[in-house]
C-alpha cells in the first residue's frame, strides 16, 4: 500500500470541490470517522516527525485533485503538521489507558497538541485565508479542545489526589486558590477567542463566520456550565444581542444548534429567576427538539418541569415523567406530595432529592412549590366545608347552593396539622399567628382570594373564585 | 499649575480641561515646559524604560515631584533633562537607600503609611467609612514626609485627584490594556475575559496563587516564603508594593502575642479603626510567610467577629472567604459558627448562586449542627415568606449571627407588613404587630410591657404609615391595615432594591 491516507485526502479533495465543511472538518476530528476507523495509526505509517512537511506539502501544493492557493497551502499544512503531532500524543494517551495505566495517560499534553491544532485553523481564519464554507472546522476544534481540557483536568486531580505531585503544590492548594480546572479554563478562554473571531467577522452574511456563531456560543454556555462561572454567559449573550442586526435569524441556523442555544437561554433565564422567558425558551426548545434525542428532551425537562410549576402552577402527567426513569425518580415523589396536599411528604421529597435539585440549581424554585401545597391543602379545607342554601329572589327558582366562604382559622390549623405542618406553639397547642402567617401568605401570593378577619379568628374568601384556576 | 507636567506627554489630555486645582501648596506662576522637559516626560512614559515592580502610578508620582521641585527652585532651565536619571530610576535608587538604611527606617515608615488600602469600594458607604477616614487622620503621624519613601506613601493630595477625576486610573488601565494588545495580540481575549473575571469577582477562574483578598498584594511566586524578626506587638498595615523586608515581619510567636495583645485591647477599648488595622497588618504577615494553621484561622475569626460587630461588611466579607478555604484544610477553628454566618449573609446580600453553591457545599454533618441548622431554618423561613416563623428563629440567634440578622430585619419587618396590609382587614392591633415583627423593647428593660409597641409604632410611622394608626375609645391602638398597603409595598420595593451582589450597598 503506497499511501496510508488516501482516503483522507480524497474526502479532503471532495470537501473543496462541492465545496462541504463538515466533511471537510472530518479529515481532522480526533475522532475517526467511521469509514476510515484506523485514521490516526495510518498518519503514524504514512509519514514521520522529519518528513511530514514534505510529505504534506506534495499532498497540498501538488495535488493535481486539490487546487489551493498558495497561502491557503501553506496555513493547512500548519494544520496537518500540527494534527500530526497531536495524533501521535492521543494514541499515546488512549494505549496508556487501555492498558490500564491511566496515570500515565498524558491528557496535558494532548490537549495542548490540540490547541496547537485549533491555534493554525485560528490563523488561517483570522488572516481571511479560510473561507466561511469551512467552519466545521472550528465547531470540531472548539469541541475537542473541550473534551480534552475536562480530561486533562481529570487526569491532574486524581494525580494530586494520589499525592504524585510535588508537596508544594499540595500546601497552596490546600488554601483552595489552586484550580481545579486548569486547562478547562484555558479552553474556555481558547473558545472565547473563536467566538470573538467568529463575531468580528464583517463580510456578507452568506459567506460570513458568523454562522458559526451559535454553536461556539452553545460550546461555551457548556463550558461555563462546567466551570461554574455561568454569570460570563451573559456576556455572549449580550454580544450575540449586540451584534443581532447583522445576524441571520436564529431560525436560519441549523435546528441542532437553535434547539441548545434556546435551552442554554431558558437555563439562564431559569437561573436569573426569569420564569416567562425561560418557559417560552424551554418549551420552543422542547418542541423543536429530535424526538429520539432523550438525553436532551430530558434536560430541557428538568428546568421546563420546575419552570411550569411556579409560572402555570402545573405539574407534569405522570406518563411524560414515566417516559424517563431519571425525570420519574426526580420529581415523581415531589409531584405526587403536591398533587394529595401532602407537607409531610413534600418535605420528604425535596430533602431526599435535594443533593440532586441541588446540583442541577432547581432545588430553590422547587421549594417554592410549597405554596401550591399549601394552595391544595386549604382548598381541601374550603370544600370539605358545608354549603348554604343560596339567597333566592322571590319567584324564582332557588339556585344551586352556595359553599360556605367564612372559614374559621382553626379549620385551617387543624388541616395544617394532619398535613404534616410544623404549626405547633411547643407546648402541644397550635400556633394560630403561624397559621394566619401561612394564609396571609397564600392569599399575598393570589393563590387564594380572601382576607383575615383577625379579631372574630375568620378567613372570608372571595364568593367568586376563592381559588384562581383551581375551578372553585 | 503643578500636576500638569505629568500628562502632557499624552496629547490627547491636552485639550481636556482640568478639574478645580487643589487647593493646597499650587504655585500660582504658570510655567510653560520646554521641550526639554517635555521629552524627559516623554522618556520616562516609554515602555522600554518601565522597571519591573514599578508601576505606571507610583512612576507618575515621582515624575510630578521631581518637576515640581525643579520649577520651585528655578531650575528647570538648568537641569539637562536629557541625561537627568528617569523617575523610574530614582524610585529605584531610594529602594536600594531604604534596604541600606535599614530597619529604623523602614519601622518609621510603617508607622507612617496610612493604615488602609487607598482601593474604593471595598468598604461600604456611610458612617463607617467615614468613621475610617477621620481614624485615619488621627493615626497620622505628623512627622515630615521626607522619612518615608515615596513607594510606601502615596500623595494624598493626587490621589484625592485621582479620585476625582479619574484620569490617572483611566488613563493607566487604558494604557495597560493597550499594552496587552499591543504585546500578545493573540492573547488579548484572554487577557480581557481575565480583567472581566476579576471584576465580577469569580476567584474560581483565577490564576493559582495563595491568596485571593484584594487588599494585599501576591507575593511573587518565585520568592520563597520569608521568615520574618520583626519583634513589636503592634504594626500598622499598609499595602505592600514590594516584597517586605524580614526586619517588618513578624514571625509566628511574636504574631501569637500580638493577637492576644490586641485582643485584649479591643476588650478594654474597642478601637475598631486601631484593631481592625492591627487585624489587617497580621494577616499580611501571616501571608508573606506563608503561615496557615490553627493562629491564621485565630487571626481571621477574630477578625471576622469584630468586623461583623462593627457591622464593616467589606472585612467580614474578606475574612469569610479566606476562612472557608482554611476550613477546608482542617485547620481546626468554629467551622459551625463561620458556616451558619455565611449562610446568614448570603440570606443578606439575596444572592442566589451563592446560595445554591452553599447549599452544595454543605455535607449532612455540617447541616446537623446547631447554629447551621438555624441558619438554614432562616433561610427556609424566608424562602417561603414564613415571616412569623423568621421573627421567631431571629429571637434565638446563636452566636453572633444576630449582627448579621439585624441587617436584614428591617426590611423583612418592611415585607411583612407589605403582606399584613393586603391581607388583614380591617385593622388589627399594634399589640399582634410589635409582637409579629419581633419588636420587644430593649433587651434591658423587660419590664415595660409597652416597650416593644412603642417601638412598633415608631418603626410604623417612620416608613409612613402614621396616618392609619388609630386610637380607640378604649385605649387599644389599632392599624387600618387595608388603607397603607400602597405605603408598605412602595417601602418594600424600596428596601429591596439597593442591595449588590457582594452585599454592599
Amino acid at each position: 500500500m503506497s499511501n496510508e491516507l488516501d482516503l483522507l485526502w480524497a474526502d479532503f479533495a471532495t470537501a473543496y470541490n462541492t465545496p462541504d465543511g463538515y466533511l471537510l472538518a472530518t479529515t481532522i476530528t480526533p475522532e475517526p470517522p467511521k469509514s476510515d476507523p484506523a485514521r490516526l495509526h495510518r498518519w503514524q505509517r504514512w509519514t514521520n516527525a522529519y518528513s511530514v512537511q514534505t510529505d504534506l506539502r506534495y499532498k497540498l501544493q501538488y495535488n493535481p485533485n486539490i487546487v489551493l492557493e498558495k497561502k491557503e497551502a501553506s496555513t493547512w499544512l500548519d494544520v496537518f503538521t500540527a494534527y500530526y503531532s497531536f495524533a501521535g500524543k492521543l494514541l499515546a494517551a488512549e494505549e496508556a489507558q487501555k492498558a490500564g495505566k491511566r496515570r500515565d495517560a498524558d491528557w496535558s499534553a494532548v490537549y495542548e497538541a490540540w490547541k496547537d491544532v485549533m491555534s493554525a485553523l485560528y490563523r488561517g481564519y483570522s488572516n481571511n485565508i479560510f473561507a466561511a464554507w469551512t467552519i466545521p472546522c472550528l465547531y470540531i476544534a472548539g469541541k475537542y479542545l473541550r473534551v480534552f481540557a475536562i480530561k486533562a483536568d481529570a487526569n491532574a486531580a486524581s494525580q494530586r489526589d494520589s499525592g504524585l505531585a510535588f508537596g508544594a503544590l499540595q500546601e497552596e492548594d490546600a488554601f483552595g486558590a489552586a484550580s481545579k480546572n486548569e486547562k478547562l479554563e484555558d479552553a474556555a478562554r481558547q473558545i472565547n477567542r473563536i467566538f470573538a473571531l467568529c463575531l468580528s467577522d464583517r463580510s456578507e452574511v452568506q459567506s460570513s463566520r458568523k454562522w458559526a456563531l451559535y454553536y461556539i456560543a452553545n460550546l461555551l454556555f457548556k463550558t461555563y456550565f462546567k466551570l461554574n462561572s455561568i454569570s460570563l454567559s451573559k456576556n455572549i449573550l449580550r454580544s450575540l444581542k449586540a451584534s443581532g442586526s447583522d445576524m441571520p435569524p436564529l431560525s436560519a441556523f441549523p435546528k441542532a444548534h437553535q434547539v441548545t442555544f434556546k435551552y442554554y437561554s431558558g437555563v439562564i433565564s431559569f437561573l436569573e429567576e426569569d420564569y416567562a422567558t425561560a418557559e417560552e425558551f424551554l418549551v420552543s426548545a422542547y418542541e423543536m427538539c429530535n424526538i429520539h434525542a432523550t438525553q436532551n428532551l430530558q434536560l430541557i425537562l428538568t428546568y421546563l418541569i420546575p419552570t411550569k410549576l411556579l409560572t402555570s402552577h402545573r405539574l407534569p402527567t405522570s406518563t411524560l415523567l414515566q417516559q424517563t426513569p431519571a425525570l420519574d425518580r426526580l420529581f415523581s415523589p415531589i409531584c405526587t406530595a403536591i398533587k394529595h396536599a401532602d407537607l409531610r411528604a413534600f418535605t420528604l421529597a425535596l430533602e431526599h432529592g435535594e443533593e440532586e435539585f441541588v446540583k442541577r440549581r432547581i432545588y430553590l424554585t422547587l421549594e417554592r412549590g410549597r405554596d401550591i401545597v399549601l394552595r391544595n391543602l386549604f382548598r381541601k379545607v374550603f370544600l370539605a366545608g358545608e354549603c348554604e342554601p343560596a339567597v333566592t329572589k322571590e319567584g324564582e327558582a332557588p339556585g344551586p347552593p352556595v359553599r360556605r366562604t367564612r372559614v374559621p382559622v382553626k379549620e385551617f390549623a387543624a388541616a395544617l396539622r394532619m398535613a404534616g405542618a410544623e404549626v405547633g406553639d411547643g407546648e402541644g397547642g397550635v400556633d394560630g399567628d403561624e397559621v394566619e402567617c401561612l394564609i396571609a401568605n397564600g392569599i399575598y401570593k393570589n393563590f387564594m382570594k380572601g382576607y383575615i378577619a383577625r379579631e372574630r379568628g375568620i378567613v372570608v374568601l372571595s364568593k367568586g373564585g376563592a381559588f384562581p384556576g383551581t375551578g372553585v | 499649575m503643578q500636576t500638569a507636567p505629568a500628562y502632557t506627554a499624552v496629547a490627547a489630555r491636552h485639550t481636556l480641561q482640568r478639574p478645580d486645582p487643589p487647593p493646597a501648596p499650587a504655585k500660582p506662576q504658570k510655567v510653560s515646559w520646554s521641550p526639554d522637559v517635555r521629552l524627559y516626560v516623554q522618556r520616562a512614559f516609554e515602555p522600554d524604560n518601565a522597571i519591573p515592580g514599578i508601576d505606571l502610578p507610583m512612576m507618575q508620582e515621582k515624575l510630578k515631584v521631581v518637576i515640581t521641585q525643579a520649577a520651585e527652585t528655578g531650575q528647570l532651565q538648568g537641569i539637562d533633562w536629557s541625561t537627568y536619571p528617569l523617575p523610574q530610576d530614582l524610585i529605584k535608587a531610594d529602594r536600594d537607600q531604604t534596604a541600606i538604611y535599614g530597619v529604623q527606617n523602614a519601622i518609621l515608615a510603617n508607622l507612617n503609611a496610612p493604615a488602609y488600602p487607598q482601593n474604593d469600594g471595598v468598604y461600604p458607604p456611610g458612617s463607617v467609612t467615614k468613621k475610617r477616614k477621620n481614624g485615619d487622620v488621627d493615626m497620622m503621624d505628623p512627622e515630615p514626609r521626607e522619612i518615608t519613601p515615596p513607594w510606601k506613601k502615596k500623595d494624598t493630595k493626587g490621589g484625592l485627584e485621582d479620585r476625582i477625576t479619574g484620569k490617572n486610573k483611566n488613563k493607566s488601565k487604558k494604557e495597560k490594556k493597550a499594552e496587552a494588545v499591543r504585546v500578545h495580540d493573540l492573547g488579548a481575549n484572554a487577557d480581557v475575559l481575565e480583567k472581566r473575571r476579576q471584576r465580577f469577582g469569580l476567584t474560581t477562574l483565577e490564576p493559582p496563587h495563595f491568596l485571593s483578598s484584594r487588599d494585599e498584594s501576591p507575593e511573587p511566586v518565585s520568592t520563597g516564603p520569608l521568615v520574618g524578626t520583626c519583634q513589636k506587638l503592634e504594626k500598622s498595615y499598609f499595602r505592600l508594593t514590594a516584597p517586605p523586608a524580614p526586619d517588618t515581619v513578624r514571625p509566628l510567636p511574636v504574631l501569637e502575642k500580638a493577637l492576644n495583645h490586641i485582643r485584649s485591647k479591643w476588650k478594654k477599648e474597642h478601637n475598631y479603626n486601631y484593631a481592625c488595622d492591627q487585624l489587617k497588618s497580621m494577616r499580611q504577615d501571616l501571608t508573606v510567610q506563608h503561615i496557615q494553621n490553627d493562629l491564621t484561622v485565630k487571626v481571621y475569626e477574630a477578625h471576622a467577629r469584630i468586623a461583623l460587630e462593627m457591622k464593616d461588611l467589606g472585612e467580614y466579607n474578606q475574612c469569610q472567604t479566606q476562612l472557608r478555604a482554611l476550613y477546608k484544610s482542617n485547620l481546626g477553628g468554629k467551622a459551625e459558627e463561620f458556616t451558619a454566618y455565611r449562610i446568614l449573609y448570603i440570606i443578606y446580600t439575596c444572592n442566589r448562586t451563592d446560595m445554591n453553591n452553599l447549599l452544595a457545599d454543605l455535607t449532612t454533618a455540617d447541616k446537623q449542627m446547631p447554629a447551621v441548622e438555624h441558619a438554614l431554618k432562616v433561610r427556609s423561613a424566608l424562602a417561603s415568606g414564613n415571616y412569623h416563623k423568621f421573627f421567631r428563629l431571629y429571637q434565638d440567634t446563636p452566636f453572633m449571627g444576630a449582627y448579621l440578622l439585624d441587617m436584614i430585619i428591617q426590611r423583612e419587618r418592611i415585607a411583612a407588613m407589605a403582606v399584613i396590609c393586603r391581607v388583614y382587614k380591617p385593622d388589627v392591633s399594634l399589640h399582634f404587630l410589635a409582637q409579629e415583627l419581633a419588636f420587644h423593647g430593649e433587651e434591658s428593660d423587660t419590664s415595660d410591657p409597652d416597650a416593644g409597641p412603642r417601638q412598633c409604632l415608631d418603626f410604623l410611622c417612620q416608613h409612613g404609615g402614621e396616618p392609619f394608626v388609630e386610637r380607640k375609645d378604649d385605649g387599644d391602638v389599632r392599624f387600618a391595615t387595608g388603607k397603607a398597603i400602597a405605603v408598605f409595598e412602595g417601602a418594600k420595593a424600596a428596601a429591596f432594591r439597593g442591595i449588590d451582589i457582594k452585599g454592599q450597598i
